[in-house]
Order: structure tokens, then C-alpha cells, then sequence
């Protein structure tokens, strides 16, 4: 009889899983929402392009920011974590782009990830990855998320090596009479990182209002170490200085502003 | 267990197995359009390993069939005039007889030779001359996008073969899905990997087929090869799927075009793989010309003569080419020569070349 039961209950759990109306036994808080910004800054004020911003002595304007952000994990307080499924973002501020033929890549500002179907909880830090992990790195023909061919995150050059481009920041810096056109990339699977932030306080997360977590993504840090004059172009041909920006990624750029 | 008890048992287990497939919300791809895929294996010649098997993209015949069309299809280049199989024409063992093409959709001449496309099934250690390449599915996308090659759109490209109903309905059976650029990739590789080269002269010897014999000529060449070649044209492969600095050239300082004159340093800035490029097979080499990743020599003669006397020291010079008292070079008479080239011919498979299944669909 004891085994007639298990069978009745699990045929219970299955059917109850099927039936979308069924209304809640318990009325405990059910999974919630989650707005994640990256708010890309200058130092303390609000980046944007086809500007002049001064930091570090020099002048930069720039036409460029884009980066994967991927394998977005909330931490509850408890340390249990919650893995966001299929989480390959592409943040961005970008001009519009010629590409090879009549279309044109789209201007395009995106700071913003929505998470959704969040456990309920206290949440007391972030994690999440710059760029793209090696699986999904070493075949560009496997889908998830947001990742596709069609937004030049991959373009030729990495495709010779198979590769997302990771991150990239272009522009312009002047440092006295000297102006170099910068191009900033990063994009093997060796640079791919790991950003671990705590927040401020415990987020609570559930269904009874949308939460937000608020990053500064200071770009004057992602060249942290890097000297930009005499290395303009940071790329696979500069291992070192691709991987000092891959670190600048996970321990710099990032900061929480606020939780909510 | 009672009757009755089995009986209850079992009507408790059926429901419990109608509750779970309820569930169930999608069908695998292909049942949507009602077609059935069929999967494949691939057809191993018996002296062949066993290739490894890509669970993300698992053969189908409606898979190879479909990459076979696109393979043969000049609209996957920019100006429609290019088709993988223009630099990849199977009459030549999937290669093109240039050293250095221009056909590409800018007319620029390219910097590597097209490599031929043989046992693609069995590289796993990297595609292209450097290696650069992880899978045959990712690797479509640099000749596709190229500027000096296909020069393709990806985006046009989706809406160009969307404009195709058999094209749509092809990738709705065999992905699931409309036409995308990774649906695209996915069917090339499966068509490629199905380019098997192993029913040469050589194999119905080495198989023991009954009326094949090896002349004595063919047969001397076999034991040169396999005595002075062999390391890096090992295996039934005739390749070791690996990378060596053949003494092709003495400076490799050159860093122009992303590395390209670089060899596989240019991939892994790492100094002792300047010069070294990925071993071609053996196998349908006399169809194959012209050679080296440049194409630099036009017949096989030079690539023995370079073996035997031009070998350029450099750093990485592979110590496999020093078989001349420890001196750089491959020490081989005339006679050796001719043999050697006797049993290459062995090498050249017919079936290959003229395999239906291979060649452009009606």
C-alpha cells in the first residue's frame, strides 16, 4: 500500500505540474524579478559617445563599448546560488556600423538585463562572467542567450581562431599633440573572467515587487596598467595587455552603486 | 505480486506515464514537419579509428544532404558567383589546383593555399593551416564572411535562402528552425564530414582485396615513406593532425596580416610554433598540387627535392626533417624519388573523386 501511495502522490506532483491554474496551496512568495544595470561612467560622470571626457591626464572619445556579460549567478545570503539559465548578454553603446554589404548595424544602447523566475530570498551578492565561456567560445554554431553571428561580435579576424569577441572599447585618445585611435578587445577563451561583487545589503528578491541591482561600469579602469599611447590596439597580438584588461574586467570596472 | 496487484500496478504506472508525456512540449526537430530524420554513421573504412562524433551536431541524412546543396550553392557568397566547391572542386579531391587564389569576392590574391578536404572527420586537433579553426561548424564562418572570399552577409544570407521554400523547409526537418547562419554551418559540417577518402589502391592492398598487389616500385616507395615520412604522415590518415616547421623558410619574423606568414605562433604567440603548419594528408596528393600552405611548390618532384636538399634552418625547424647524419634534410636518390611518388600514386582514390554522394546534386 505504501508503494500504491508514492505512485498516487507522484502522479499527483505530475499532473499538478502540467495544470497551469492550479492554484497555490501555500501562500508563501513565489520566484521574482530582477533588473540588472550596467551603468557604463566615466570616472563619476555618465559615459556616452562621440564625447570628450579627460581622465588620466588624457582626452578620450569614444565610438565604442560592447561586452558579453554571461553565467549571471545571485548568491543568496545563505550562500546557496541561483544560476541564471542561458545568460549571454551583450552590453553595448555603439554607433551605427557599416557592415559588408547594404545593412547597417544599428546605433544601439543597452545597459539593461531583465532576470526573471528569481527564487524568492535574500540575496547578498552577484556574480557573473565577461565574455564567453569555452564551450560555447569553441563553436561559434551553438546558440544560447543572446549569442549569434549577427551582431559582429565575431568578426573575421577572431573567426580565423574561433572566438567571441569578449569586450571591446574604440574611440579616440589624446595625450598632448598625440592623438592615437584606440581599439581595446579581448576575446580567447584564457581571458575569460569571473566578476564577484557583494552588495551593499541583503537584496531581497520575490514576487511582491521588481528589484534592481545598479553596477557602475567605470571604462577608465579597463585599461588599468595599460600604457594606451604606445599600445593603441589591444588584441590577440598582445597577449599581456589583453589579459590585463581581461583582469581589469573582473577586478576594476565593476562596482555596486545601489540595490533596491 | 498478485494479478490484480500487477494489474493496478500497472494501470498506476500508465497513467503516471500519460501525466508525464502531457508534459512534453516539443518534439524532437524534424517531427514537426512530420518527416523523419534518419541518423547516419559515417562509413569507416575498416582500417580507419573511429572518428569522434559531435553530439551538438549529430548526423543526419537529411543533415549531409542538405549541407551537399548548400556546399554546391553559389548563393552563399556576396555576388552569388562563389560556392564552397569553386576552391573546393571534388574532381581535385576537394581542392583547387592554385597555389594562391583570386577568386575571392574582392579579387584580392590570398594569402594561404586552399587546403584539400579529406577524413575532415578526423581532425579534431584544428582546422585551417594554423590551426585556428575548433570545429568544421565554426570554421565555415571565415571563409563565408571574408572580404577575399565568399564576402557574405550573414544576415543577407538568411534572408537570401529564406526566399527558398525548399531551403525552408529542408531547415525546418532537419534543425527545427528558419534559416540561420548556425543551421547553415551545422548541415556544411555534417556534409564534409562525410568527404572519407579510404578505398585507394593502397587500402584494397592494405585490405587484402582480393586481385589488388602493389608493384615493386609502389611497394619501395611504401617502405621509404614509411620510413622517412611517417611521423608526421602517420596513420591510415596519412596525417598526424599535428603542426611541424618543415624548414619551409628560415625567417618567420614577418608578423604582416595578423600573422599570417607566422604559422600557428599566430594563434598562440607562443615562439616555438613560429613556422609550423598543419600536416596535409597524403592521401589523392598527386591530385592535389600545388603544395605547402602557400602553394609555393607546383609539382610533387619539388616537394621531394625540397625535402632532400632545401630545408631552411631556423629555431623551430623540426628535428623529423635533420635525417641526414643529423644534418637538415631527407637524403633520397633519384630511384627513391620516383618510387616514392610511385606509391603515392597509390594514394589517389577514384571512388572519392567520383563519389556520387559527394559530388554536386542534380
Amino acid at each position: 500500500m505504501k508503494k500504491f501511495l508514492s505512485i498516487l502522490s507522484l502522479t499527483t506532483i505530475l499532473f499538478a505540474s502540467c495544470n497551469k491554474n492550479n492554484e497555490t496551496l501555500e501562500p508563501a512568495e513565489t520566484a521574482g524579478k530582477a533588473t540588472l544595470t550596467l551603468d557604463a561612467v566615466v570616472g563619476t560622470t555618465d559615459f556616452a559617445l562621440n564625447k570628450d571626457f579627460t581622465a588620466n591626464g588624457k582626452t578620450w572619445n569614444f565610438t565604442q563599448l560592447r561586452y558579453w556579460v554571461s553565467n549571471v549567478v545571485l548568491v543568496k545570503a545563505s550562500g546557496e546560488e541561483y544560476a541564471i539559465p542561458n545568460s549571454f548578454y551583450l552590453m553595448e553603446e555603439n554607433n551605427s556600423a557599416e557592415t559588408n554589404s547594404t545593412y547597417t548595424y544599428p546605433a544601439n544602447k543597452r545597459e539593461s538585463i531583465q532576470l526573471s523566475d528569481i527564487p524568492a530570498g535574500d540575496y547578498k551578492a552577484i556574480k557573473f562572467s565577461v565574455g564567453v565561456s569555452d564551450k560555447y567560445n569553441n563553436n561559434l554554431s551553438l546558440q544560447a542567450g543572446e549569442l549569434s553571428q549577427l551582431n559582429g561580435m565575431t568578426n573575421v579576424s577572431w573567426m580565423w581562431a574561433t572566438s567571441y569577441i569578449f569586450s571591446s572599447l574604440k574611440g579616440k585618445v589624446t595625450e598632448g599633440a598625440t592623438a592615437k585611435t584606440i581599439s581595446v578587445e579581448t576575446g580567447l577563451n584564457a581571458n575569460y573572467r569571473v566578476v564577484n561583487l557583494n552588495l551593499p545589503s541583503n537584496l531581497h528578491i520575490g514576487s511582491a515587487k521588481s528589484s534592481t541591482i545598479l553596477l557602475n561600469a567605470d571604462v577608465t579602469r579597463i585599461t588599468d596598467g595599460v600604457d594606451i599611447m604606445t599600445t593603441p590596439t589591444v588584441g590577440a597580438s598582445q597577449a599581456a595587455a589583453m589579459a590585463a584588461v581581461a583582469t581589469n574586467y573582473s577586478t576594476k570596472v565593476f562596482t555596486v552603486k545601489s540595490v533596491n | 505480486m498478485t494479478g490484480a496487484y500487477a494489474m493496478r500496478l500497472a494501470l498506476m504506472l500508465s497513467i503516471v506515464l500519460l501525466a508525464a508525456s502531457s508534459c512534453k512540449k516539443e518534439d524532437a526537430p524534424g517531427m514537426k514537419t512530420g518527416k523523419k530524420l534518419h541518423p547516419v554513421s559515417l562509413e569507416v573504412p575498416a582500417h580507419f579509428t573511429q572518428p569522434v562524433t559531435d553530439p551538438d551536431n549529430p548526423l543526419t541524412k537529411e543533415g549531409i544532404e542538405l549541407g551537399r546543396i548548400l556546399f554546391y550553392d553559389t548563393r552563399l557568397s556576396a555576388g552569388n558567383k562563389l560556392a564552397c566547391a569553386s576552391c573546393h572542386r571534388p574532381e581535385l579531391a576537394f581542392s583547387d589546383a592554385v597555389a594562391l587564389s583570386n577568386i575571392g569576392e574582392s579579387g584580392q590574391t590570398l594569402h594561404r593555399h586552399s587546403p584539400a578536404l579529406i577524413n575532415l572527420a578526423w581532425m579534431q586537433n584544428g582546422l585551417f593551416w594554423d590551426g585556428g579553426s575548433t570545429n568544421l561548424e565554426s570554421q565555415a564562418f571565415g571563409p563565408l564572411t571574408s572580404a577575399d572570399e565568399m564576402h557574405q552577409n550573414l544576415s543577407e544570407l538568411e534572408f537570401e535562402l529564406k526566399q527558398v521554400p525548399d531551403y525552408v523547409s529542408r531547415f525546418k526537418q532537419v534543425f527545427g528552425t528558419e534559416v540561420k547562419s548556425t543551421a547553415i554551418v551545422k548541415a556544411l559540417a555534417q556534409f564534409e564530414r562525410t568527404l572519407i577518402s579510404g578505398n585507394a589502391k593502397y587500402d584494397q592492398y592494405r585490405l587484402k582485396q582480393p586481385g589488388i598487389s602493389l608493384s615493386s616500385e609502389e611497394l619501395n616507395g611504401l617502405a621509404l615513406i614509411n620510413s622517412k615520412c611517417r611521423s608526421c604522415h602517420a596513420g591510415e590518415l596519412f596525417t598526424d593532425d599535428n603542426f611541424h616547421n618543415n624548414g619551409i623558410d628560415a625567417d618567420f619574423s614577418n608578423d604582416a596580416l595578423e600573422g599570417i606568414y607566422q604559422g600557428r605562433f599566430r594563434l598562440t604567440y607562443n615562439k616555438a610554433d613560429l613556422g609550423k603548419f598543419k600536416t596535409p594528408t597524403l592521401r589523392n596528393v598527386l591530385l592535389t598540387a600545388p603544395y605547402m600552405h602557400d602553394g609555393r611548390f607546383s609539382t610533387i618532384e619539388q616537394v621531394l627535392e625540397h625535402y632532400h636538399t632545401g630545408i631552411r634552418v631556423s629555431a623551430t625547424t623540426d628535428v623529423l626533417v635533420y635525417q641526414n647524419n643529423g644534418q637538415p634534410g631527407i637524403l633520397l636518390t633519384a630511384k627513391e624519388k620516383k618510387d616514392i611518388i610511385a606509391f603515392l600514386g597509390t594514394l589517389t582514390d577514384d571512388s572519392f573523386i567520383h563519389n556520387q554522394k559527394l559530388n554536386k546534386p542534380n
